[in-house]
């Protein structure tokens, strides 16, 4: 009762916007946080290895909250169906989205086609009608920005892929059925709350490294797509 | 006087005076045989006859006769005589020795009998200076006539020619300009002055290059030479930037008089309007110099510019910062994104890494010079760079180049840039206590430029004249960190914290030749967001970045400041306008507007111009009037900037080629049915010759009427009065 308190969602935030932070959806029906302690070691690892000054705090948010559009990164999550948003919400999410904002979406369940996947492809066909939820490509930027991606697992390996709806050059939703936040969260004595499978602690630390690459898509977009940038990547890749 | 010096103009038809003379004689007629009873046949007839001979007299001055008197006169063919005073006249003629001119004054004037003497007293002789235009001058003016007028125009000169002139005898060497229409009725004699055999001259006579080119893109130039003399020589042809060479090409001269073409390419390296100089080196016996030498403008523009930005961390700041770069296609941008610093763990084998080497030695020293603007956002450059290249970024800056210093957590303590070079470029000033605060939130407000800069001056251009710009920046989202800095006492702050003390957020300023910017924040991407939570979308960002970009860049569209030169080359002696439009708001013409303009000739001396405004809100008309060829500065200075534009003059055209053309002089006496003469030709004879054939002859014809004179009337009144006396003596009355 105490964490949905401190997670209690606010209008308005009358503190400053951390330059990194979780802003996670809170919408109606279903299940909105499935895993609600996988900030602290995700962010722990994002400050380790990158140069991110990141913020353990997540924020819970909603898409009727006018702040929504001062958060760098939007992550929403869930296993069941859930109610439709509202043509408001779904405006202010493909507003938000289409000038610039980021969404990570992740179905927990471990399975295609049920509750939380069918639910959020319904809602991105509502918002995005002439786009749609399409398996991002081995070169996208998401698995090139920071480390070089090739294996994509979470809690679990349901993909070996992500999804993505992609405006431009500028792929502002990417959607994962793996469980990336369930093989990052951490019970405060530090043991982790789920285990990976079928890959163990070799799969957690490819979801780590999955998570990072996300993070800094959001915040350097196609940046990897830079002409100095590719002999590098394509020396590194052969090696 | 004859019979056939009468001549008859009926006042009355024909018919109806002899319809009169008839009923007369028949009056006479009727007054015989009333009277012949009375006085007898003899008197009366003698009475009648006398009756008869007043009335037909009478009737007769109905048929208006007149004296018809015939003189015939001679008039004097009068000559035009012109004198080719344009410059080229100043060249050597036939003997070497003394000019064109001169050997046209002594063909005239000089001699035992000299031949405008000797004209004078046969003909009306009508003298005339050719330079720029046709002036009419004395005989006494003709010895100190000189050659200095640009190319006259012989058309013009024709047409001005009195219609009465017999012929004209033109002394020149033929260089001028010509329509090839003769213009005149009368003949052209023209005395061809100068030897083309003897002239010699190299002379860049043409030169064509693209009026606007791209820094960075090869530019090549056509340049065609032409010589007089100097047969096989090789030369060669230099293009210049000031005196640095920039590429030269040999040619060999063709026969003479001949043409050669030759093409230079080079590659310019600076923006602005530039000019260039093409030039052949002076040979020995050449007549003319000054035509070795050309200059030429050309607008270089950027293709692109060139932006480096390196961002010390991914942020929100970047991305959007990326976005509003990369919408912009005169932008080609190269950023680097620290993803890691050295004290981050790497726990993946190098073929799991995606980080490139961040090779600051080739960006900030070996090719620093190709960028146009160089970012550090929120860059903590102690780890990375090095003193010398941070003095390489100085130097980059006071040479021309842009800086744009935004702010972030990176900036602080030691991470300032306080006591290094980049300190003296910035328009802020680190103090000791340099903090960043993130503790709360402050809106903007307009700086002490801020309402006249261009880069916050961008409100009109996104919601129109109505909005209130200063309202427009307070209701921008508050950031929600700040760097806090001390503005320069050199510096323009244009926005500043809105609560508390008045940060500078948004500062900029000149160093050198360049431009710097610091904005005081890494969170100016609510800038970006902000207006598209508003639904507003994100226009208002990407001017914003636009516009620091273009400033910082010294985009012409952005200058206080714009001159509008005259397209193509300016003409000597023909007065140069320039368009001058000042851009800050308010700033009106008239006494108060603080404005100076000054025109600097090719030697650096100030020369006389005006400057007027033009009614226009802050535009203005200068003009001066070139008196050589060369390149011109023009230096405009108001309270918010200055700005210098060059202006090519070209020399007189004439300067170009002075080589005598006598096929000129030929085509116009053809033209004209003259002749073209040489000095071996008896002048007198020649000029003769033509001069009778319009020698004009004229009969004057006096018409006197009859009726006026009074010998008719005393002859009428005479037959009256002598009828009269005998009708009384024989006593009839």
């Amino acid at each position: 009762m105490a964490g949905l308190l401190a997670f209690r969602p606010r209008s308005s935030w009358a503190a400053p916007f951390p330059q990194f932070f979780f802003a996670q959806v809170k919408y109606r029906g279903g299940d909105w946080d499935p895993n609600p302690d996988y900030v602290e070691a995700i962010t722990e690892e994002l400050e380790l290895r990158t140069s991110i000054d990141g913020t353990k705090e997540r924020r819970v948010t909603t898409l009727s909250d006018p702040d929504l559009f001062y958060c760098p990164f939007l992550y929403m999550a869930g296993k069941y169906d859930f109610d439709p948003f509202t043509p408001q919400e779904r405006e202010t999410l493909r507003r938000f989205l289409t000038y610039g904002g980021f969404l990570l979406a992740e179905d927990t369940v471990g399975a295609k086609g049920f509750g939380f996947d069918q639910a959020f492809r319904r809602e991105m066909k509502q918002i995005f009608p002439k786009q749609e939820l399409k398996k991002l490509a081995n070169d996208h930027s998401v698995y090139q920005s920071f480390y070089i991606i090739g294996s994509i697992a979470g809690r679990l390996k349901v993909n070996p892929y992500l999804e993505g709806i992609t405006i431009d050059q500028w792929t502002p939703v990417i959607y994962c059925q793996n469980d990336l936040s369930g093989a990052w969260e951490r019970e405060r004595s530090g043991k982790w709350v789920h285990e990976c499978t079928p890959g163990g602690d070799h799969q957690r630390a490819s979801a780590f490294k999955l998570g990072i690459n996300i993070i800094i898509y959001s915040l350097t977009s196609d940046y990897k797509k830079d002409v100095i940038h590719h002999p590098f990547i394509k020396r590194r890749q052969s090696l | 006087m004859n019979w056939e010096q009468i001549t008859f103009a009926p006042i009355l038809p024909t018919s109806l005076i002899m319809v009169l003379f008839l009923l007369g004689t028949a009056a006479a007629i009727v007054q015989y045989a009333l009277i012949r009873g009375r006085l007898g046949s003899s008197r009366a007839l003698a009475v009648s006859i006398l009756r008869w001979i007043a009335l037909s007299f009478l009737i007769g001055l109905a048929l208006n006769p007149s004296l018809v008197t015939r003189k015939e006169h001679t008039v004097t063919p009068a000559i035009a005589v012109l004198f080719d005073t344009s410059y080229s006249m100043g060249q050597p003629g036939s003997a070497a020795k003394i000019s064109r001119l001169e050997e046209a004054k002594s063909l005239l004037l000089e001699g035992e009998k000299p031949l405008l003497q000797t004209l004078s007293q046969k003909y009306e002789v009508r003298l005339y200076g050719m330079g720029e235009s046709l002036k009419a001058i004395e005989a006494s003016q003709v010895a100190s006539l000189q050659a200095e007028g640009h190319k006259g125009n012989l058309t013009q000169a024709l047409k001005e020619l009195d219609k009465s002139n017999s012929l004209a005898v033109l002394l020149s060497d033929g260089n001028w300009q010509w329509d090839g229409k003769p213009s005149v009725d009368f003949p052209v004699l023209t005395l061809p002055m100068g030897n083309l055999r003897e002239y010699r001259d190299i002379l860049i006579e043409e030169v064509k290059a693209p009026a606007l080119a791209f820094r960075g893109r090869e530019v090549t130039v056509d340049v065609t030479v032409k010589s007089y003399g100097y047969t096989g020589l090789v030369i060669p042809v230099l293009l210049k930037d000031g005196n640095k060479l920039l590429t030269a090409k040999n040619v060999r001269l063709p026969s003479s008089p001949g043409r050669v073409s030759t093409s230079l390419s080079f590659t310019p390296e600076e923006v602005g309007l530039k000019s260039f100089s093409l030039s052949v080196p002076v040979q020995a016996g050449e007549n003319l110099t000054s035509n070795n030498l050309t200059h030429l403008s050309m607008k270089v523009a950027r293709d692109k510019i060139r932006v480096l930005m390196v961002s010390g961390s991914p942020s929100m700041n970047y991305r959007f910062l990326r976005t509003a770069l990369k919408a912009d296609p005169s932008v080609d941008l190269l950023s680097f994104v620290i993803l890691r610093t050295p004290s981050d763990i790497i726990n993946v084998p190098i073929n799991e890494q995606s980080l490139i080497p961040f090779p600051v030695e080739t960006l900030f020293v070996k090719e620093m010079k190709n960028f146009d603007l160089l970012i550090f956002d929120n860059f903590r450059y102690l780890l990375y760079l090095s003193p010398h290249h941070l003095e390489s970024i100085r130097d980059f800056v006071r040479g021309g180049g842009a800086f744009a210093l935004i702010g972030g957590p990176s900036l602080q303590s030691e991470g300032s840039f306080a006591m290094t070079p980049i300190s003296e470029i910035l328009p802020i000033r680190f103090s000791e206590k340099d903090v960043y605060r993130r503790d709360t939130s402050t809106g903007v407000r307009f700086g002490r430029g801020g309402t006249v800069h261009p880069i916050t001056r961008l409100v009109s251009e996104i919601k129109g004249d109505d909005t209130d710009p200063a309202r427009f920046w307070r209701d921008m989202p508050s950031l929600d960190g700040i760097n806090l800095v001390e503005a320069k006492s050199s510096a323009t702050v244009l926005l500043e914290s809105g609560e508390g003390l008045p940060w500078p957020i948004l500062a900029v300023s000149g160093y050198g030749e360049g431009r710097s910017l610091a904005l005081a924040t890494d969170y100016s991407w609510k800038w970006y967001m902000g207006p598209v939570a508003r639904g507003e979308g994100n226009l208002t960002y990407l001017k914003f970045v636009d516009r620091m970009v273009r400033w910082l860049t010294k985009d012409p569209g952005l200058e206080p400041i714009q001159i509008t030169l005259p397209e193509g080359s300016g003409v000597t002696g023909q007065e140069l306008e320039i368009r001058v439009k000042l851009q800050e708001e308010g700033l009106s013409p008239g006494p108060r507007s603080t404005i100076s303009w000054s025109v600097f000739s090719p030697d650096g001396l100030k020369m006389e111009s005006t400057l007027k405004p033009t009614g226009r809100p802050g535009e203005f008309l200068g003009s001066f009037v070139p008196p050589r060829g060369g390149v011109y500065k023009i230096k405009v200075e108001t309270s918010s900037g200055m700005l210098e534009e060059s202006v090519v003059v070209l020399g007189s055209v004439e300067t170009l080629d002075a080589a005598p053309d006598h096929h000129q002089l030929k085509a116009l006496s053809e033209a004209t049915n003259g002749t073209f003469l040489s000095r071996s030709d008896d002048l007198l004879e020649e000029i003769d010759s033509y001069a009778r054939r319009g020698e004009g002859r004229f009969i004057e014809e006096k018409r006197s009427p009859l009726w006026a004179t009074p010998y008719v009337m005393v002859l009428v009144l005479g037959c009256l009065i002598t009828e009269w006396y005998f009708r009384r003596r024989w006593g009839l009355v």
